[in-house]
C-alpha cells in the first residue's frame, strides 16, 4: 500500500530518516522529495582536516579574548586566537560602549567599600575576590585601550588588530568550535570548522582560554543572535563545573520594529564608547516583565536609564532600599542624559518608534554571573588547563543583577588579562599537548552528523520551538513550579528527539545546528536551577517563593555531567570557592 | 526586510567579516557580496557601519514578519 505524506508517522519517518531508507527509496515511494529531506550538496567524506598547535588557545575575539591574546603573548606564551566572528566585532562586545573605571584619585569609596556596596546590592550574591580585582585592575586595562585607540572610533576592530599585529597573534576569525578536548583528565586542545574554507580544524593546545561570552535564545531586538553559550556546554561536556543559570537580564526593547537591535538602542551603536566611574545600582529587568504579567500585555516603561517608570505595580520583585532607582541600564548612557536627534541617513534607520517594554533579552544571562565556575581569582576551571574570562566565567564579580554601569565591558577586559597570565604561566609545565587519532575520528564525526543526515530537523525550526517555550514571561521570568516543570517537558522532548536529528545542508546550517544544541541543554539547566532555587533574589524571580531566603539560599548552584551523562546539581555557599 | 540590498559593492569583504550571524557572503562569481541568508539578520548594522563605501540599504523589519504579546 502506497502511504501518503499526511498519514507518515513520526515513529516510521524516524526509521525511514535513520535507518537504511534513502533519499532514493523515500523518493520511489512517491512522497514530496523537499520535505524534511537533507539537500546537502558537501561530500562529507572527502573534507580535510588541519592540525595547528599551540601553547595557549583563546577562543573567542571580544574585550576578554584580546586582553588573554595579548597577556599570555606578553607573559611569553605562544598564542592563536579564534573567533566565531570578527576580532571586536561579535558577541556583545561592539554594543556595549560603557566601560567601568576604578581612579582610586578620583573615587570617594575604596576598594574594600566599593565591594561591600556592590554585596548589599547583589543580596550576597557577588563573589568579592572579583570585584575587587574588577576595580583594582581596570584603570590599567583603560589606559592600555586609551594607547590603541579605542576610545577614537565606534568601531572596534581597528584598535583591537593594532596590539594582536604588533605582537604577530596569529588569528582565525570564522572559525566556530564547537569541542574542546580533555585526554587524562587535562585540556589537550580544541575542534571546529572554518565558515569559509569548509574544513574542520584541531587545534593542540596546552592551554584553553574561552572568552566565548554567555548567550540567550536568540531574542528578538538584543544583538546577541550569535551568542548561544558555546563556551559553556563545551565546558560542561567535558566534566567542567557550570553555575549561574537560573539568572536572567531583562532588558526593554522598542514596541515597533522590536526585532530591530539598531533601532531599540537608538544612536548608541554609533556611538564612540566613554569611562564610567562608581555608580552602583540594582538594574533588576524582571520587575519589566512582573508589571506585564500583572496589568496584562505590555508594561509601558520609561526611556532606559530615566528612572522613570509607568504603570508601576505593587509588589513583585525585590529592591533594595538603597539602590531604588527603577530604570533599565544602558552601556555608557549617563542619568538623565537626553539622546541628540537622530540623523537620517541612506540606509540608516527610520527612528525609535512606540514605547518601551520588556523582555528584548530574554533568557540571556546577567553579566559575569553565569558560567565556567571558577576554582580561585585567577580564572581557573576544575579541569587542568581550561581557563575562562568575561561573561564565560560565572566569577559573579557584579553578583546576580546588574550592578556597577561599565563593568560588563571592563569585567571582560580584567578578567581577560588575569587569565592570559595564568594560562601562560599553566602552559609553563605542561610539556606537549597532542590529540589522539581516535579522538579525532570521533570528534570529526560528530560535528559533521548534521552534514550526513539523509533527513531531519532544521535547527530553524527547532529554535523557533525553543523559543516559543522559553520567551514567554510566564517561564523564564515570573516563575513558578508547574510552569518551569511544563516547560522542561518540552525541552527534554527536544533533547532527546530533535537534538539527535538535526540536519545541515551546508556550513552555515551546521552552525546553526551545533548553536541549537547548545541552546538546548542550556534551557535545560536554566529550568532545572530555577526550580531547584525555591526564593525569589536579584534577577530569579519566582512567584510561589516571593520572598529572599537568607537562611537556606545563600549559595550558588553548580551544574556538572555526572559520571551517567545526567545533569546534576550542587550548592556552593556564598564567598567560598568549589571543593 | 532586515539587510535589503548591497550597491556599489567593491568586494572589499568587510561586511562579510563584520556580520556576527554570517548573512552575507562573496559572490564567487562577481567577487560582490550578496545577501544569502537574510533571515539571520539581527538588524544591528554592524555590516552598514564597516562598509566603506556607503552600499548596504537596511530596514528595521524583519525578513520574517515578528509577532509580539503587544501586538
Amino acid at each position: 500500500m502506497k502511504e501518503s505524506t499526511n498519514n507518515l508517522s513520526r515513529r516510521k519517518f524516524i526509521a525511514l530518516a535513520g535507518g537504511a531508507a534513502s533519499f532514493a527509496a523515500i523518493a520511489a515511494m512517491g512522497l514530496p522529495t523537499d520535505w524534511a529531506l537533507n539537500t546537502t550538496k558537501v561530500d562529507v567524506d572527502s573534507l580535510s582536516f588541519d592540525k595547528i598547535k599551540t601553547d595557549v588557545l583563546v577562543i573567542g575575539g571580544g574585550m576578554a579574548g584580546l586582553f588573554a591574546a595579548v597577556k599570555a603573548h606578553d607573559a611569553g606564551a605562544k598564542v592563536l586566537m579564534v573567533s566565531k566572528g570578527r576580532l571586536g566585532a561579535s558577541g556583545q562586545t561592539p554594543f556595549a560602549k560603557g566601560i567601568f573605571t576604578y581612579d582610586p584619585k578620583k573615587e570617594k569609596l575604596s576598594i574594600d567599600e566599593f565591594a561591600q556596596a556592590v554585596s548589599r546590592s547583589a543580596l550576597g550574591t557577588n563573589n568579592p575576590a572579583y570585584t575587587k580585582q574588577l576595580a583594582e585592575h581596570s584603570l590599567d586595562r583603560v589606559n592600555e585601550l586609551k594607547q590603541w585607540g579605542f576610545f577614537d572610533s565606534s568601531l572596534y576592530n581597528k584598535s583591537f588588530s593594532k596590539p594582536i599585529n604588533d605582537r604577530n597573534i596569529p588569528l582565525q576569525e570564522r572559525v566556530v568550535i564547537t569541542h574542546l578536548i580533555k585526554e587524562n583528565n587535562k585540556i589537550v586542545g580544541a575542534a571546529g570548522f572554518s565558515l569559509d574554507s569548509e574544513k574542520i580544524i584541531f587545534y593542540e593546545a596546552k592551554s584553553v582560554i574561552l572568552c566565548t561570552g554567555a548567550g540567550g535564545f536568540k531574542p528578538n531586538g538584543f544583538p546577541i543572535c550569535d551568542l548561544t553559550h558555546d563556551g559553556t556546554i563545551m565546558a560542561y561536556n567535558i566534566g567542567a563545573k557550570v553555575t549561574g543559570k537560573e539568572w536572567n537580564d531583562g532588558h526593554p526593547a522598542k514596541s515597533e520594529n522590536a526585532a530591530a537591535c539598531y533601532d531599540g538602542w537608538g544612536d548608541m551603536f554609533e556611538k564612540k564608547p566613554e569611562t564610567t566611574s562608581v555608580e552602583i545600582r540594582h538594574d533588576l529587568g524582571v520587575d519589566m516583565n512582573y508589571t506585564a504579567y500583572i496589568n496584562g500585555g505590555a508594561a509601558q516603561m520609561g526611556p532606559p536609564g530615566m528612572g522613570k517608570q509607568e504603570n508601576i505595580v505593587v509588589g513583585g520583585p525585590y529592591r533594595p532600599e538603597e539602590f531604588n532607582n527603577a530604570g533599565g541600564h544602558q552601556g555608557g548612557k549617563k542619568e538623565g542624559e537626553k539622546r541628540p536627534p537622530r540623523k537620517e541617513g541612506k540606509g540608516g534607520p527610520p527612528g525609535m518608534g512606540g514605547s518601551v517594554v520588556g523582555g528584548s533579552s530574554a533568557g540571556m544571562s546577567i553579566h559575569k554571573a553565569e558560567g565556567i565556575v571558577p576554582i580561585n581569582d585567577q580564572c581557573e576551571s576544575n579541569i587542568s588547563g581550561l581557563f575562562a574570562a568575561g561573561d564565560a566565567l560565572g566569577s559573579y564579580m557584579a553578583g546576580a543583577i546588574y550592578t556597577q554601569i561599565g563593568s560588563s565591558l571592563a569585567g571582560s577586559a580584567v578578567q581577560g588579562a588575569v587569565a592570559g597570565e595564568a594560562a601562560a604561566k599553566y602552559s609553563k609545565t605542561v610539556k606537549t599537548a597532542s590529540i589522539s587519532s581516535s579522538k579525532i575520528k570521533e570528534i570529526k564525526e560528530e560535528i559533521l552528523a548534521p552534514l550526513k543526515r539523509d533527513a531531519g530537523y532544521s535547527a530553524a525550526w527547532v529554535t523557533q520551538t525553543l523559543q516559543g517555550i522559553m520567551i514567554p514571561n510566564f517561564i523564564i521570568y515570573i516563575k513558578k513550579e508547574n510552569l518551569l516543570k511544563g516547560a522542561l517537558a518540552y525541552v527534554e522532548e527536544l533533547r532527546d528527539h530533535h537534538l539527535p536529528t538535526l540536519r545541515a545542508k551546508n556550513f552555515h546550517e551546521l552552525r546553526l545546528v551545533h548553536e541549537t544544541a547548545n541552546m538546548i541543554v542550556t534551557a535545560e539547566m536554566k529550568l532545572k536551577a530555577s526550580i531547584m532555587r525555591t526564593e525569589s533574589r536579584c534577577s530569579h524571580y519566582r512567584i510561589d517563593y516571593p520572598e529572599v531566603d537568607y537562611e537556606n539560599w545563600n549559595v550558588w548552584i553548580n551544574i556538572f555531567k555526572g559520571e551517567d551523562g545526567t545533569m546534576q546539581f550542587e550548592k556552593q555557599p556564598f564567598n567560598t570557592w568549589p571543593i | 526586510m532586515s539587510i535589503e540590498s548591497i550597491n556599489g559593492c567593491i568586494g572589499c569583504e568587510e561586511c562579510i567579516k563584520s556580520c556576527p550571524t554570517d548573512v552575507i557572503r562573496l559572490n564567487p562569481t562577481t567577487k560582490k557580496a550578496e545577501i544569502v541568508y537574510q533571515e539571520d539578520c539581527q538588524i544591528c548594522h554592524l555590516c552598514r557601519m564597516y562598509c566603506p563605501v556607503d552600499a548596504i540599504t537596511i530596514s528595521p523589519e524583519k525578513s520574517i514578519p515578528v509577532i509580539v504579546s503587544w501586538g
